[in-house]
């Protein structure tokens, strides 16, 4: 049956191809990830302002990581660095618990074939808009009119209300975590609800019309049948989110007044990028800033594996279903056959 | 081997950009694709043409320049380029500048900008001359890869006999060699309401406004009166930020002392300043440098503002935040002191030289170019002569201040800047971190205050050590 | 009859029931919808303002006149007899924010990078499903567990590395590492996997065409939906890139959106509220109505993608 082209072509080895289109990949990324990767890496060796030609071995992990090393400021730089690592944790949580419930619950009733819901498809465009504004016109934004005194709007609003005194919506240490997660709920509960949304319709509809003819509620509905089967998109959320989270820089970053950003919203990236961009090498603290880089990458990578081990599953569960399909195809088909022979 | 990467890596972009074209070949694609292409080509191009062009200038530069020694950088761009963070001086100085000039507004505030700098003078961009800030200039003047001695323009320290002294002192590196010149004698004084003074305090010229303030204890006790008087309405000091700056230059104490963070005056500061919140005599929410700062002067909640020199020209400060009315008026304030001051400096890549080193003598060394500056722009000039010219010819009438002369005012306060032995390249980022620590924190005790601003600065700086 | 009673009732309830239901879905739906465009709303409403008015009384919930005013000076267009003072004012917002040129760097940042990045992603996908040699598998699982490294990771060896190269204020450490993304490929391998006919580039071999041109002109065009969407989040995210942008770009000239509304936000004299609020309004103007155009069939590519960036 095979013609002779055919077998001609079988018989030349393509493999080559196969380097030769994901070469670029490669290269593209060794050269501007990877070796700035272990650039930083050997960054994480070297020393501090002054003395950042020297080599200190693991002085920097120690310092920041356990407050003992040989500056005066060990003690100072290690609290600096668990802040931060802190209010990395604390903004994430506190963006990530808000979002994934709002989602949820926006998401359920959005699939809900039962609500009647004049608007739907306004509704979902609308809350998914923040998500495609830049982070840097959102902190603009926000700045703009949540300033701290009577002359920005939300202030200068509830002060011609009748309010006392200006909240500070910015400076203070509590109430702009909470504006920050705030506003990251805002950026991205759009985004969450709709990856939900279509988590939920993937759940085959029989399931839910059996449970309406056994009589279930809609919650009942909730917990027992969409809750269980959107673990796996809801953990893939989490995760990618607290990988995110590790990122977040923007908002903290640029929402501030003043010449600086501010303290209380230091995050991780923004201690890094904080560190090495200060100026001259002899200013900078690229030590620090090297060694806080591979202890977010040895999270990144922890919490990455997890995304990969769920990714790899959901992969063989896809192949093993397509490996039924076509093997029922082909019992259909044989059947077929055997009818027609 | 960084040769070798280099090589290798330009040789590798450029391949990755090629293949770009034949990727999406849309209109954007191709445009930029030529055009990174060609700046790169002409970068080559512009560097050979350096280093060929040095030695001709070598030969020729110096027989034009008869007023100083030899030019030995090269003049092969016809366009000046000066790197600044603010272009407020800038615009003024090349209103009057009669060669072709631009500027490149690294844009952002005074404290941010050397962290830009030092990026930006090393991309490779055109820099022929760079503004350097009185915080942060130690770091750029001690470090020959960002800028060249004066002496490469053929201007020595011999042009600045008529100079403050003190700007010289802080031009020059740790070798003795002169490499920045400034243009303006940063003296400060305080700006106050003429209206307000009057309602309030019953003060009718500043002679009077003067005497109500002429010490620390006597300022305390106006802002007092002013509080009475106008029911807590108006503070006497726009912003702490403000008040630091009169309260802490003229003690002349530095920051560090070798690399000990040393906080005396920090510490006083401290005690005066919580004084002042508890009684309402200043509000620490008000932030220097934004919004706030304006309104409280345009809106009559402050008397007054401390500023520097090169707040008092028209379209600066004094206008911004006060209003072109003319009601305000200036005076030396509880305390002589000064504010910042700004140098040139010359990047080792300039490649205007002659018109760089006509740049620098018409704003620094030339005392009739410079009183015409000083005149136009409301700056301090840093010349002795052209500053005694004005003052005595009684030429200058700045309309904000109804018609005072601010130079009158500032030249005894100049005359007295003992800036030079107290500076220190950490001093920028240390007073950010200090005003920073101390307003978010103004209802903790002194100590406390104290310890969160070492420690912050501790951390941010390992080359230093607390007391 | 009192049976009917007695099952009629429920079913009233029932409806009463997914009445009230809907109607606190929909108003919850409403103060969302509020939340997201209000925000907006004052910020163009404030940037019909000028400075003055809005130093008086921010709290502004309509229109102002100043609108034109304020162009004018972030344009630097000002009357000949136009103030010191205003001059300053305008020439500091022009040349910080100049929207054209704003514009212009971000829209060639994001075009290339989103061109590079949809082209290389397909070519990587394609060479990985299609061929079949030793270091494939291995190569897949290399591009899934890079995945999640986030930029800041390498940002300082990234950053010192481009300095020594050179490449400070140039769009080429902005441009070509777009060439290498791995999401984007995962997203392609996963969909060709799924709806790429393997059968087709045989028979493309067979009528002698070559590998590449089998490429572009078979497998690329078939791609197409996956190609759209990773183009649109693409764009998207580049056009956004905030972080990477004002690591590299110092020169004004070269200045994209996002560092151009940073240095606006950094403002510290001339500042003019009513002008800074017409930057951010035109820093989102022109994302926002694409999103508009686009929006049914951006949803539609979320739901597919998944692929948070």
């Amino acid at each position: 049956m095979a013609s002779a082209a055919q077998r001609r072509i079988k018989a030349i080895s393509y493999a080559k191809y196969g380097y030769m289109f994901i070469a670029p990949f490669f290269l593209v990324y060794c050269f501007f990830q990877i070796w700035p990767l272990i650039y930083t890496f050997i960054l994480s060796f070297k020393g501090n302002q002054s003395s950042y030609a020297d080599f200190v071995g693991l002085e920097n992990y120690s310092t920041i990581l356990f407050g003992k090393g040989s500056s005066a400021g060990a003690q100072a730089t290690q609290q600096e660095f668990l802040k931060a690592l802190g209010n990395t944790f604390i903004l994430w949580f506190g963006n990530f618990i808000p979002q994934i419930l709002l989602s949820l619950l926006l998401a359920v009733w959005f699939t809900d074939a039962k609500v009647k819901l004049p608007g739907k498809g306004f509704f979902k465009i609308v809350m998914y808009m923040p998500n495609i504004i830049t982070a840097a016109s959102v902190a603009a934004l926000y700045v703009n009119l949540f300033g701290d005194s009577k002359y920005y709007f939300i202030n200068g609003t509830l002060m011609n209300l009748g309010m006392e005194e200006p909240i500070k919506f910015i400076s203070d240490p509590v109430v702009s975590k909470i504006m920050v997660m705030y506003i990251q709920t805002w950026l991205w509960f759009g985004n969450t609800m709709i990856m939900l949304m279509s988590g939920i319709m993937g759940i085959n509809p029989s399931l839910f019309e059996a449970a309406d003819i056994d009589g279930a509620n809609s919650s009942q509905q909730f917990f027992k049948i969409t809750l269980p089967l959107l673990q796996p998109i809801m953990v893939y959320t989490l995760v990618t989110s607290m990988i995110g989270g590790l990122q977040m820089f923007d908002l903290p970053y640029l929402y501030h007044n003043g010449a600086n950003f501010s303290r209380d919203l230091e995050t991780v990236a923004v201690y890094i990028y904080y560190s090495f961009n200060k100026g001259t090498v002899a200013q900078a603290n690229y030590g620090y800033a090297g060694a806080a880089s591979i202890i977010i990458f040895i999270i990144t990578a922890i919490l990455g594996s997890i995304t990969f081990y769920m990714n790899r599953d959901k992969d063989a569960i896809a192949k093993k279903k397509q490996r039924k399909k076509a093997e029922k195809q082909m019992k259909a088909k044989m059947k077929q056959g055997g009818l027609t022979l | 081997m960084s040769k070798l990467t280099r090589t290798l890596a330009l040789l590798a972009t450029l391949a990755m950009a090629s293949s770009a074209f034949v990727a999406c070949g849309g209109g954007n694609t191709e445009s930029t694709g030529s055009t990174a292409e060609t700046t790169a080509a002409a970068d080559g191009s512009s560097e050979e043409a350096a280093d060929t062009t040095a030695a001709d200038a070598d030969s020729e530069g110096g027989e034009e320049q008869s007023a100083g020694g030899e030019i030995t950088l090269p003049s092969d761009d016809d366009t000046l380029t000066v790197v600044c963070w603010t272009d407020a001086d800038l615009a003024n100085m090349f209103d009057q500048f009669s060669g072709h000039a631009k500027y490149q507004n690294c844009g952002d505030n005074g404290g941010d900008a050397s962290t830009k700098y030092a990026t930006y003078l090393n991309s490779g961009d055109d820099v022929d001359l760079f503004v350097a800030e009185a915080g942060w200039i130690l770091n750029y003047i001690n470090d020959d890869s960002f800028s060249a001695p004066l002496s490469d323009l053929g201007i020595t320290a011999d042009d600045y006999k008529d100079a403050y002294q003190y700007t010289v002192e802080i031009g020059t590196d740790n070798n003795g060699v002169l490499k920045g010149a400034s243009w303006q004698a940063a003296a400060g004084g305080y700006a106050y309401n003429a209206d307000l003074a009057e309602q309030y305090l019953g003060v009718t010229s500043p002679e009077e406004m003067q005497a109500k303030i002429d010490s620390w204890d006597k300022f305390e006790a106006t802002a007092a009166e002013l509080k009475e008087a106008s029911d807590g309405k108006v503070t006497i000091a726009a912003t702490i930020g403000g008040l630091w700056q009169a309260f802490s230059t003229a003690k002349n104490a530095a920051w560090v002392d070798g690399t000990t963070i040393k906080t005396d005056v920090a510490k006083e500061f401290t005690d005066m300043v919580k004084g002042y919140v508890d009684n309402g005599y200043v509000d620490p929410t008000v932030e220097q440098w934004s919004t706030d700062w304006t309104n409280v002067g345009l809106n009559g909640e402050t008397l007054g503002y401390f500023y520097s020199t090169w707040c008092l020209g028209e379209g600066a400060q004094l206008e911004q935040n006060g209003g072109n009315a003319g009601n305000w008026r200036i005076v030396r304030g509880p305390q002589d002191f000064f504010w910042g001051g700004s140098w040139l400096c010359v990047s080792p890549n300039c490649n205007t030289a002659d018109q760089a080193a006509d740049f620098i003598r018409q704003f620094t060394v030339n005392a009739d170019t410079m009183e015409e500056y000083a005149l136009y722009s409301g700056d301090f000039v840093n010349n002795k002569v052209a500053m005694d010219k004005i003052v005595a010819e009684g030429s200058n009438s700045n309309p904000l201040l109804g018609g005072q002369d601010q130079f009158a005012v500032l030249a005894d306060v100049a005359a007295g800047i003992k800036m030079s032995d107290s500076i220190s390249k950490y001093d920028q980022s240390l007073k950010d971190t200090f005003l920073k620590t101390l307003k978010d924190n103004i209802n903790k005790d002194t100590d406390a205050i104290l310890d969160a601003f070492t420690s912050q600065a501790l951390a941010d700086n390992p080359d230093l050590s607390a007391e | 009859m009192s049976m009917k009673q007695q099952y009629g009732q429920p079913k009233d309830n029932y409806h009463a029931k997914i009445i009230a239901k809907s109607t606190g879905i929909f108003i919850v739906c409403v103060i969302l919808t509020l939340l997201c465009l209000v925000p907006i709303y004052i910020l163009i409403v404030n940037s019909t303002h000028a400075h003055l008015d809005l130093a008086q009384n921010p709290s502004r919930f309509w229109f102002g006149k100043s609108l034109a005013a304020n162009f004018k000076t972030l344009m630097n267009d000002l009357p000949a007899d136009a103030g010191k003072s205003a001059k300053r004012v305008a020439a500091q917002y022009s040349s910080a924010f100049n929207v054209g040129r704003g514009y212009l760097n971000s829209l060639i940042i994001a075009g290339c990078t989103t061109g590079l990045t949809v082209f290389f992603s397909a070519l990587t996908a394609y060479g990985l499903v299609v061929y079949d040699f030793k270091l494939n598998s291995a190569a897949y699982t290399f591009i899934i567990g890079v995945m999640m490294i986030p930029v800041q990771v390498s940002s300082a060896g990234f950053v010192a590395f481009m300095y020594n190269l050179k490449l400070i204020n140039n769009f080429i450490p902005l441009i070509v590492p777009a060439i290498a993304a791995p999401a984007v490929i995962f997203f392609m391998v996963s969909y060709m996997k799924s709806s790429f006919p393997l059968d087709i580039v045989e028979a493309s071999r067979i009528d002698g065409c070559g590998e590449f041109r089998t490429f572009l002109t078979i497998a690329l065009p078939m791609m197409k939906p996956a190609i759209a969407v990773q183009a649109i989040f693409a764009f998207v995210a580049n056009w956004n890139n905030y972080y990477t942008q004002n690591m590299i770009l110092k020169n004004e000239k070269l200045a994209t959106v996002p560092i151009m509304v940073s240095k606006v936000l950094g403002f510290d004299k001339n500042i003019d509220n009513g002008v800074n609020f017409l930057c951010v309004t035109l820093s989102i103007l022109p994302i926002v109505v694409v999103y508009f155009i686009l929006s049914k069939f951006i949803i539609a590519g979320v739901a597919l993608g998944g692929v948070k960036e």
